[in-house]
């Protein structure tokens, strides 16, 4: 479509935007360099004090292991650490920056090992796609294509002429909009399995160590593609409705049917309306997909809590923040950009 | 078609709007090849009359006949009789409609601007709409604005689109609703000169004899 060609016409970007893609280049050569000198894996499992190393040589034949190797590589920084368990627990962490290796057992080193530690269990790396920062743009992102794909038609039904799809229409937007998102997905997760008699887990292979989680996507899924869709139907109808209605009357006037009207005059004019609204529902979403804590399933939100009650560091919420807000700037600039596009057509 | 004696003519044709009567009792009857001017002061419901004739106003009482065949009758906002959807949808398109506000669709080009409706409506491939279109622009005197958005266009070009658009649909009888009301003194007059043009000489390419008559409601100027 014409839209996309002319979105992706870079010779026509302004200067603001050359300069922000230069600053990021800077920012992105930084990153890569400091990711090439840093120390090794191999590196930071040889630092380990003598100690550690003699549990290392010792278990390397024993049968049963006690010390907990963990490894957390963030490309700019990264973390070790070596924990024991039982009487004589032993507890050393390291965390490798620039070519160095720093000890983080206690002070500066201790508050960057743990930040680095939890932004990674954040971010879900190392773990599959249903983990951390993934999970959360995965959910938001397929909430939202099924939400607005229903909403266009929760909108030309709303303004229907035929009473029936009118009424429907009116009553699911009201629900949906009239009740909060996090009971939404109660239902959606707890009490429609228990009515119907199945589970979400049982969707899934029972072998499946991520079974849970995997049905607790899809009924996350379910429930936030069902409320966008409510949210983005009033967006759809307003842009719609917006449209001069002179418009109507020129394509009745030549003659066009309804439906010819809505899909080449109507809709493509209030396709560039809908834009800045519909951004805005994606970035809102992507904080509402944190209430997925309450059924199990590991987002950011989730992940930072557990941390919290597993090992009382009340800080870990800071990089959670900062987390969201980084996710949040990203998405806000290139819709943006977008919108900036779109606005060159008339 | 059969030989017809008024190629349009209403009957004690009634408007309201509520409680504010708009027409009363109009009755007019025109035949082909006739130029009819409404005018009056603002408010007066020369658009009104003309919309109630395409249907974009439904009227309260009377008859409308379009080619002597009654299109459609109505007592005190009831429907007494209408013609058929089949039929009713042909004889609409025997009327086209120029608009005080030109109404051109701003996201297309002139040229599909006058093509859309030709394609959609009338079926016709998208050679024949092209040709017809491009003849239809040549006409009206903007050739070298095919591939130009309307926003770019004056007033009066965007108008004179808005004529090829009506006049691609080939009408038998065309509507201009205060045509040149939104435009500046200087561009009125090419605007004028086209419309001149599409009753005079036919726009159908096959015809060399005048098949239309034009219906217009402007004020008068001074």
């Amino acid at each position: 479509m014409r839209i996309f060609k002319r979105l992706v016409d870079i010779k026509n970007w302004q200067r603001s935007t050359k300069t922000v893609a230069i600053i990021i280049m800077a920012i992105l050569a930084l990153v890569v360099v400091l990711s090439v000198i840093n120390v090794s894996e191999q590196d930071m499992l040889n630092h380990a004090s003598d100690s550690v190393n003699q549990i290392i040589e010792k278990e390397k034949t024993s049968s049963r292991k006690s010390l907990t190797i963990t490894y957390n590589n963030l490309g700019v920084v990264s973390y070790i650490s070596f924990t024991t368990s039982g009487a004589s627990a032993v507890k050393e962490s390291y965390v490798g920056f620039a070519g160095s290796i720093y000890g983080a057992d206690e002070g500066t080193g201790k508050f960057v090992g743990q930040m680095v530690n939890y932004t990674y269990r954040m971010l879900g790396s190392g773990e599959n796609l249903l983990h951390g920062v993934k999970l959360t743009l995965l959910l938001t992102t397929l909430s939202m294509l099924i939400g607005a794909l229903m909403s266009v038609f929760l909108a030309l039904g709303k303004i229907s002429e035929n009473k029936l799809i009118s009424k429907i229409s009116s009553a699911y937007i009201f629900f949906f909009r009239g009740t909060p998102l996090l009971i939404q997905m109660f239902v959606i997760y707890f009490s429609v399995p228990g009515i119907f008699g199945f589970s979400w887990r049982s969707l899934f292979a029972a072998a499946d160590p991520e079974a849970v989680y995997k049905g607790a996507f899809i009924a996350a899924l379910i429930a936030f593609s069902l409320n966008s869709a409510a949210y983005c139907a009033e967006i759809v109808r307003a842009a719609i409705q917006s449209i001069d209605k002179g418009q109507n009357e020129a394509s009745k006037a030549l003659g066009m049917s309804y439906g010819q009207m809505m899909r080449t005059v109507i809709i493509p004019q209030s396709i560039r309306r809908m834009i800045p609204p519909l951004c805005n529902e994606f970035v809102m979403m992507i904080k509402d997909v944190s209430l997925v804590f309450a059924i199990s399933l590991m987002d950011i939100t989730t992940i930072s809590k557990t941390i919290m009650t597993s090992e009382g560091n009340y800080l870990v919420f800071i990089p959670a923040l900062l987390i969201y807000l980084v996710i949040t700037a990203i998405f806000t600039f290139i819709f943006g950009k977008i919108e900036k596009r779109l606005s060159i057509y008339e | 078609m059969s030989d017809y004696q008024y190629i349009l003519s209403t009957e004690h044709l009634y408007k309201s709007f509520g409680s504010l009567e708009v027409l009363k009792d109009i009755n007019l009857s025109v035949k082909k090849g006739e130029v009819i001017c409404i005018i009056g002061p603002s408010g007066a419901g020369k658009s009104t009359y003309l919309r109630s004739l395409n249907q974009l106003e439904k009227i309260t009482s009377g008859k409308i006949f379009i080619k002597d065949e009654l299109f459609l009758h109505r007592e005190h906002n009831r429907t007494i009789h209408r013609v058929e959807p089949e039929a009713q949808k042909a004889m609409l398109l025997e009327m086209g409609m120029v608009f005080q506000r030109f109404n051109l669709f701003p996201h297309k080009t002139v040229l599909e601007n006058v093509m859309l409706a030709q394609v959609l409506v009338r079926k016709k491939s998208k050679e024949a709409a092209e040709k017809l279109a491009k003849e239809i622009i040549e006409r009206v005197g903007l050739s070298d604005k095919l591939d130009v958005y309307p926003s770019k266009l004056s007033g009066g070009q965007q108008q004179r689109v808005a004529i090829a658009r009506a006049l691609a649909m080939e009408p038998e009888i065309m509507l201009f609703d205060e045509p040149t009301s939104a435009l500046d003194p200087e561009l009125v007059g090419e605007v004028l000169s086209v419309m001149k043009g599409a009753c005079e000489t036919g726009v159908s390419p096959c015809s060399a004899s005048p098949t239309r008559w034009a219906l217009r409601a402007r004020l008068p100027t001074a």
